[in-house]
């Protein structure tokens, strides 16, 4: 499953998504709104996406994963919206056979989402704010 | 000539005011729209950071456009 959401998002949902009685091993990544960046202190992060060409993108890195790891299943999801720190932001999980491929998938398809996916952030701090890429 | 719409985000969205503007143009590439949008929408600063896609697919300037397409500037992506 691949989606784009405003909806806070389910570890549980990543987790059945992606349970396989073929599968020895799942991979699971979240990323979390971190309350500092370079030096600044960061009170609330806003994620803005293309949706519809986010889950596009987010498709193309699950079938490349089935393709080149043999990835039982991947599930990826990224929420939009104005997020508090410590909430989830993206939540990915790859199963697979056996761990090392779903630890390689699952990495490939964080670093593939972050130079892909039409989704755009903006740091607030205590004072300002700014877009943050990259 | 043919109708497009063109899609603003993020910062581009913010530094012109407005996230979409239906524009026409004698032109048939992503190129020619976004020559035609520097005049429609005359703050937009565009730089090379910027991506483009047509419809829900990445895409140059010189791929081309038809009547109907909605054609996004993707400023640099910060998704994760």
């Amino acid at each position: 499953m691949v989606k784009v959401t405003a909806e806070p998002l389910s570890i549980d949902e990543a987790y059945a998504d992606v349970r396989r009685p073929d599968c020895g091993a799942i991979v699971l990544f979240i990323g979390t709104v971190r309350n500092h960046h370079d030096g600044k202190s960061v009170t609330k992060i806003s994620y803005s996406a293309f949706k519809e060409m986010a889950e596009k993108e987010f498709g193309k890195i699950a079938a490349e994963a089935a393709e080149r790891w043999k990835t039982g299943g991947v599930y990826i999801a990224h929420r939009t919206g104005a997020l508090e720190i410590g909430d989830a932001s993206v939540v990915i999980a790859v199963s697979s056979a056996h761990r090392a491929e779903a630890f390689e998938a699952c990495r490939h398809a964080i670093e593939e989402l972050k130079k892909m996916a039409p989704i755009w952030k903006e740091e607030f701090y205590e004072t300002g704010k700014a877009w943050i890429h990259g | 000539m043919i109708k497009v719409a063109v899609q603003l985000f993020g910062p581009l969205a913010e530094q012109t005011g407005c996230s979409r503007i239906e524009l026409s143009t004698t032109g048939s590439t992503v190129g020619d729209v976004v020559a035609a949008l520097a005049v429609a929408a005359p703050s937009l600063r565009l730089d090379r950071s910027v991506r483009f896609a047509v419809n829900t697919d990445y895409a140059e300037p010189a791929s081309p456009v038809r009547e109907g397409d909605v054609v996004s500037l993707i400023p640099p992506v910060g998704g994760g």
